[in-house]
């Protein structure tokens, strides 16, 4: 019987790490952009390696979770869209990896007055992703208070296309000693960067549906 | 030829296993909480369980409406009353097994001339109303802790569904338990007055003549949840998928309560110990009190779109299916006295008690006995078998894991 089974205990205790995971990841991933654009590589390096092994934790667990859900049949009425919320919080684990390994392989050459403006976006993006996740936490123990707690998503996903859009322009108006090449490069550089509050406001919009459908 | 004319209680205690249990664990296996396996397993036991220690009160009541004095008239009505489910069910009309068995007992009743008690009739069909209606009382506040509990302890969405589950466990198990005891008496109440089995001894408990057929009766209730109720209980889940895990459980524990008030012996007496008036022993239907259960937590959470329609059958079928059923009883003890020449029984005053010879009952009894060891043999071997079978089955999982995690290192 579930009640007497430890396997509940250990499918919460593994999400909630799963959800650590995610946390810490957002974590590094800026400082990682913040030691590469100031330009401590090694520092870089430390915080690319410590992302991989999160990455693949996380992997992990996201598997292990999935076969608990199934074969112990916990949560046969929400195993679904569980799955898939964590399916979509994985994505941001891997968004923040691509972006990080972008960084070690194309080496972007980022002109010092972006520096700044580069260190923000990173800033505004983690954040959103940050606030997922007690959003998140919240949809297992508290549903009703999940949509509060997502509007601050949305706000930082907001302010990240907004930074994203005034350093765009200005690498394409003001910087006319950069090359196309070199611009084409820093607009991708930067889209990779506001892809983590994109995949955060994916994984929101979902979780958002999810709470509602709990409450009612 | 005894255990023939037993056949056609066995066959609506089969029928009552394959539809009824789905009121029990049908929520719980539709929506995957529980698998058709445990729940069919726990309801066998908890059903012959009830049926044998405290289905004797229902009986009683439907002995006191009409006491069938003879085996041929006991089978007629059971397999008038069977056949009334049969072809109400098959016409998708609402149909109760409880409100067939009395309207073929009133038949009875009218063939051979005895009166029908009319303040038992009242107190029954007093019951088929109030039932769905003491479930949906039972049912809000239930409801009401439920959500409260579930709000303020801010428990793990996990934890609270495991504690659902096991709820619905135990609530089944109860339910099953209440559902043998309140609906034996549809099931062999007619048989009751016309058998004299000698007692049963069997070590640790002796079963006296009613308990010997209430168990035969609970088996063939379990044969029916064993064999035919998963498709049921399936088609029943996916129905009310819609309903919460917490609200199929206040459901099936407030219709388990409506059932096990109505059958409880002991509750009654306590009652009256205390100065109120009895609790009627009478067999309700299931399907309706559960009906009412959810009925009352929609009115509650104040659902505007209440389907006055199933009220409506529900009402009807309280005044066709005995209609039916009588008149069913009527014209079969007329086709089996006159043209099978069997004895369907006598007016009260003038009838023998019993048509058994003590030598025949023995001889039941001693069949039961053996039937009662196989079958404990037969469930131990299977339980073994299974959980040799679900070892096996999580040890070549964990291989597999530690495999695919190898590899991918």
């Amino acid at each position: 019987m579930a009640l007497f089974s430890r396997t509940t205990r250990q499918t919460i205790i593994k999400i909630d790490e799963f959800f650590d995971n995610i946390d810490l990841g957002i974590l590094v991933f800026r400082e990682g952009i913040r030691s590469y654009v100031k330009g401590d590589y090694e520092s870089f390096h430390r915080h690319l390696s410590k992302v991989d092994a999160l990455e693949n934790n996380a992997d992990k667990l996201q598997r292990e979770i999935e076969n608990e859900m199934i074969t112990h049949s916990i949560l046969p009425q929400h195993r679904e869209e569980v799955t898939r919320l964590i399916d979509e919080m994985d994505e941001i684990m891997d968004g923040i990896k691509s972006s990080l390994h972008e960084f070690d392989i194309e080496l972007p050459e980022i002109p010092e007055s972006l520096f700044e403006n580069i260190i923000s976006l990173a800033e505004t993006s983690a954040n959103a992703a940050e606030e997922l996740i007690p959003a998140a936490r919240a949809y297992f123990r508290a549903p009703h208070t999940v949509r509060e707690k997502l509007l601050k998503v949305y706000y930082f996903e907001s302010e990240t296309d907004k930074i994203s859009f005034s350093i765009k322009k200005r690498v394409f108006h003001e910087m006319k000693e950069l090359d196309l090449a070199h611009k084409a490069h820093l607009r991708y550089i930067v889209h990779h960067i506001e892809n983590i509050s994109d995949l955060a406001q994916a994984a929101a919009d979902m979780l958002s549906i999810m709470a509602v459908k709990v409450i009612l | 030829m005894i255990l023939f004319f037993l056949t056609s209680g066995l066959f609506l205690g089969w029928s009552l296993g394959a539809n009824d249990a789905s009121n029990v664990f049908g929520s719980a296996v539709g929506a995957k909480m529980v698998s058709f396996r445990k729940a069919a397993i726990i309801a066998s036991v908890f059903v012959i369980l009830g049926a044998v220690i405290q289905g004797a009160g229902t009986s009683g009541t439907l002995g006191k409406l009409g006491a069938v004095n003879a085996i041929g008239g006991s089978f007629t009505v059971a397999l008038a009353a069977a056949i009334t489910v049969y072809v109400m069910t098959k016409f998708s009309l609402p149909v109760s097994t409880t409100q067939a068995i009395v309207g073929a007992i009133i038949g009875w009743n009218l063939f051979t001339g005895n009166s029908t008690d009319t303040s038992t009739l009242s107190k029954i069909v007093a019951t088929w109303v109030t039932g769905p209606i003491l479930g949906a009382l039972f049912a809000i506040p239930l409801y009401i802790l439920i959500s409260r509990i579930k709000r303020r302890a801010r428990i793990h969405m996990i934890q609270f569904e495991s504690y659902i589950k096991t709820g619905l466990v135990v609530v089944g198990a109860f339910g099953a338990y209440s559902l043998g005891a309140n609906n034996i008496a549809n099931v062999m109440g007619v048989f009751v007055p016309a058998f004299d089995l000698s007692e049963m001894n069997l070590g640790i408990l002796s079963l006296s003549s009613a308990q010997q057929l209430f168990l035969l009766g609970g088996l063939a209730i379990a044969a029916g949840i064993l064999t035919y109720s998963k498709k049921v209980m399936e088609t029943v889940g996916s129905n009310i998928v819609n309903l919460t895990a917490e609200v199929a459980l206040v459901t099936v524990l407030a219709q388990s309560l409506v059932l096990f008030v109505f059958s409880s012996t002991s509750l009654s007496n306590l009652l009256v110990k205390i100065g109120l008036p009895p609790i009627p022993m009478v067999p309700v239907s299931s399907s309706q009190v559960i009906v009412g259960c959810v009925i009352g937590i929609g009115l509650y959470k104040g659902a505007r779109n209440i389907n006055f329609k199933i009220l409506g059958e529900i009402a009807a079928g309280w005044v066709a299916t005995p209609v039916i059923a009588g008149l069913t009883s009527f014209f079969s003890l007329f086709i089996v006295r006159n043209i099978f020449n069997i004895d369907v029984g006598r007016k009260i005053s003038e009838s023998v008690e019993t048509v058994q010879t003590p030598e025949r009952a023995f001889d039941i009894s001693q069949v039961m006995k053996y039937i009662i060891l196989v079958i404990i043999i037969i469930g131990i071997v299977i339980s073994l078998y299974y959980y040799m079978l679900e070892r096996k089955k999580n040890r070549e999982f964990r291989k597999s894991e530690e495999r695919f995690w190898k590899y991918i290192k």
